[in-house]
C-alpha cells in the first residue's frame, strides 16, 4: 500500500522502539516525512521527541524498528556518515566553533561537503577562495553579514542560532533537523526566526522540527505529530491536530501554551 | 615597532629562516655553543611537531617519546648494523616511527581527553621497559646503545659541527614551512575544530576519527625526524629517550611557549635547552627549582605563554593604538 507513495517520503521512521532500562522512550513509533514540507513533532516534556531526533540523527540505537533516509537504511551509520547522506541537525543549545570567527564556522561544512569525510589536503590554499565566498553568501541568508570576522563567542544567542543555521545549510542538506529553534528567545527573535526557516522551506527544503511554542508550530507546519508516553497519538494538519481530544487530553495540566 | 610586527607578519618564514641560519653568530653572545645550537634545532622540530597535535586539535598525548625513542633506536641500529650513511638509516627510522604511530593512534585516538593521555602514557612506559628487558639485546638495555667511534656521514660528508647545524636547521626550516601551510590549509582548519567543538564536527560530516590520526601521525612524523637527527649528533640512543620525562619535557616546552601558535613550542624549547644548559651554571644546584617558578608564574599569569607575554609587550608598547587584527 504504501509502495506509490515511497518517492514521496523523504524520511522514513517504522516502528522504532527505545529501551532506556525499564523506561519505554519510544514504543512502535511511524513517521514518514514527505519531500519539501515542515513536519513538527510536538508532545509534553518526557514524550521521547528529542529520543526520536537522536535515533534518526545516529545518536542512539534503538532498540527495534528501522529507519529510510532517502531510500538508504541509517540505522548503522554514524553521524558524520548520516550528514553526509544529507541530514543536518540544528541543536537545541547552538553547536558552533566558539573560538573561529563566522566565517571559518561555516567554510568547515563547505569542505566537508565538498571534500566528504576526510581528506588530507593539507597544503591546498587555492580552493579556499570559493569556498570563502560561498560561505559568506550562506552568512548573507541567514542575516549575518555584517559579523563575517567576528568571533563567534561573541554573538548573541539568537545569533549563534542563526549561525547554526548557516553550518547546516551550508552543508547543503536535502533535510534540516531543528530541536527547539527557538528555545530561550525572545519574541521578535522567535517571529524573525519563524521568517527565516519559511524563506528556507520555500526553496525546497524539508524539515522536522520539535519545539515547545505553538506558535512557532503553527504557523510553520504542513503536518504535525504528537508524541505521548513514546507512542504517536496523533497527526495531521495543524487544524486537524488543534481538534483532536486525545491531544487536548495529552496535554491538560502539562503546560499551558 | 610597528614596523617590525608588521614585517614579521609579512614575511614570517624569511624572518625566521635568518635567525635561525644566524645562530652561529648570535647565539655565542648569549653564552651559547654550536653544539647547543644544534640540539635546540632538534627538541624545536620536535615541539613544532607536537604542536600540530596538541595545539590544534588539543589532543594532549604523553606519550611522543615513543616515536622519538623508537626512531633514535632504529637510526643507532642501523648505524651499527648497516653503515654510517644517513640518509637510509634516517629513511627507516621515520618509517618505523611512522607505523608505530599509526598503530598507537588508532587504539588511543578513540579516547578523548585525560584517558588519551593517560593511554598514551602507558603505551611510552611499556616500551620503555620493554627497551630495557625484552629487547635489552637490540637496545642495549640500561647502557643504551653504544656507538663507539661513529661518525655519520651524508654522502661521504661528515655529520659534525657547523655541517650538522646547518643541515637540522636546514629541516627545521621546512618543517616550520610545512606546519605553517598545514595551519593555513582546509585540512588545518578541521583539525583547529576539532579542538574547538568536536561534537558538531561529527554532526557536520567530518570522520574526525581519521583527522585526529591524520594529525596524530603528522606529529609522530616529526617526532621521529627530530629523534633520527638526534643520533646523528650524538651518535647514542640513551633509555631517556623512550622515557616517560622526554614526552613531559615536550608538554613544558609547548605550554611555556604557546601552545597552538607554531613559533611558541619552538622558543619554549629554545628557553628550556638554554636554561638547562647556560643559565643553570650561574643558578648552581637550585636552577631546577628557578625553571619550575617560571614555569608556574608562565601557567598562571600568561596561559598562552611566551608568545602572548609578547603579544602584551607590543600592546603596551603600541599605546593607545587600536588592536587591529590578531592573529
Amino acid at each position: 500500500m504504501s509502495k506509490e507513495s515511497i518517492s514521496d517520503v523523504m524520511l522514513d521512521c517504522y516502528q522504532v522502539s527505545k529501551n532506556f532500562g525499564g523506561l519505554q522512550a519510544l514504543n512502535d513509533v511511524n513517521l514518514k516525512v514527505k519531500h519539501n514540507t515542515i513536519h513538527s513533532l510536538i508532545g509534553p516534556n518526557g514524550a521521547g521527541k528529542s529520543t526520536l531526533l537522536n535515533v534518526i540523527t545516529g545518536m542512539i540505537t534503538p532498540t527495534h524498528g528501522s529507519v529510510v533516509f532517502d531510500d538508504k537504511p541509517m540505522l548503522d551509520l554514524s553521524p558524520h556518515e548520516i550528514n553526509q547522506l544529507g541530514l543536518a541537525k540544528v541543536f537545541q543549545t547552538p553547536a558552533i566553533f566558539p573560538e573561529m570567527t563566522l566565517i571559518k564556522n561555516v567554510c568547515i561544512p563547505a569542505l566537508a561537503s565538498r571534500d566528504g569525510a576526510f581528506k588530507l589536503n593539507m597544503f591546498q590554499k587555492e580552493g579556499m577562495r570559493s569556498i570563502e565566498s560561498f560561505a559568506e553568501e550562506t552568512l548573507e541568508e541567514v542575516g549575518l553579514k555584517d559579523s563575517v570576522h567576528k568571533e563567534a563567542r561573541f554573538l548573541s544567542r539568537g545569533d549563534k542560532r542563526r549561525l547554526e543555521l548557516a553550518i547546516c545549510l551550508a552543508h547543503r542538506p536535502k533535510m534540516l533537523l531543528l530541536d527547539e529553534p527557538t528555545a530561550g528567545m525572545a519574541r521578535h527573535e522567535t517571529e524573525n526566526t519563524i521568517l527565516l526557516l519559511r524563506k528556507i522551506a520555500d526553496r525546497g527544503m524539508t524539515m522536522v522540527i520539535v519545539e515547545h511554542d505553538m506558535n512557532v508550530v503553527f504557523a510553520l507546519s504542513e503536518t504535525i505529530s504528537v508524541l505521548a508516553q513514546g507512542t504517536i497519538i496523533a497527526e495531521g494538519t495543524p487544524n486537524e491536530v488543534k481538534g483532536n481530544p486525545k491531544v487536548i487530553e495529552a496535554y491538560l495540566g502539562e503546560e499551558q501554551e | 615597532m610597528e614596523y617590525v610586527v608588521s614585517i614579521l607578519k609579512k614575511f614570517p618564514l624569511t624572518v625566521f629562516a635568518l635567525v635561525i641560519l644566524t645562530m652561529p653568530f648570535w647565539f655565542p653572545w648569549i653564552g651559547g655553543y654550536g653544539g647547543l645550537a644544534t640540539k635546540i634545532m632538534i627538541w624545536a622540530l620536535f615541539a613544532l611537531g607536537f604542536d600540530i597535535l596538541l595545539g590544534f586539535t588539543g589532543y594532549l598525548s604523553f606519550g611522543h617519546a615513543i616515536f622519538f625513542g623508537v626512531s633514535a633506536y632504529a637510526t643507532g641500529l642501523m648505524f651499527k648494523h648497516f653503515s654510517d650513511e644517513i640518509i637510509p638509516a634516517m629513511i627507516v627510522a621515520v618509517i618505523v616511527g611512522t607505523l608505530a604511530s599509526v598503530i598507537i593512534g588508532y587504539l588511543t585516538l578513540k579516547k578523548s581527553g585525560i584517558y588519551f593521555s593517560i593511554l598514551t602514557l602507558a603505551f611510552g612506559e611499556m616500551l620503555h621497559s620493554s627497551a630495557l628487558s625484552t629487547f635489552g639485546g637490540f637496545t642495549g638495555g640500561e647502557n643504551g646503545l653504544t656507538l663507539p667511534d661513529m661518525i655519520p656521514s651524508m654522502l661521504g660528508i661528515e655529520m659534525r659541527g657547523e655541517v650538522m647545524f646547518y643541515m637540522t636547521a636546514a629541516v627545521l626550516i621546512l618543517g616550520y614551512y610545512i606546519a605553517r601551510r598545514i595551519s593555513d590549509s582546509p585540512f588545518g582548519l578541521i583539525l583547529k575544530a576539532i579542538k574547538s567543538n568536536q561534537e558538531r564536527l561529527e554532526y557536520t560530516g567530518i570522520d574526525v576519527q581519521k583527522y585526529k590520526l591524520g594529525a596524530f601521525v603528522i606529529s609522530a612524523i616529526y617526532a621521529s625526524v627530530a629523534g633520527s637527527l638526534m643520533v646523528v649528533y650524538e651518535p647514542y640512543v640513551g633509555t631517556e629517550y623512550l622515557r616517560w620525562s622526554t614526552s613531559g619535557n615536550l608538554v613544558l616546552m609547548s605550554v611555556m611557549g604557546g601552545v597552538g601558535t607554531l613559533i611558541g613550542p619552538i622558543i619554549g624549547a629554545a628557553f628550556m635547552l638554554y636554561f638547562e644548559n647556560v643559565l643553570s651554571v650561574p643558578l648552581g644546584e637550585e636552577w631546577l627549582l628557578v625553571l619550575g617558578l617560571i614555569f608556574m608564574a608562565i601557567v598562571i599569569f600568561l596561559p598562552g605563554g611566551f608568545t602572548d607575554g609578547f603579544k602584551l609587550i607590543y600592546k603596551k608598547l603600541i599605546g593607545k593604538k587600536p588592536d587591529g587584527e590578531e592573529k
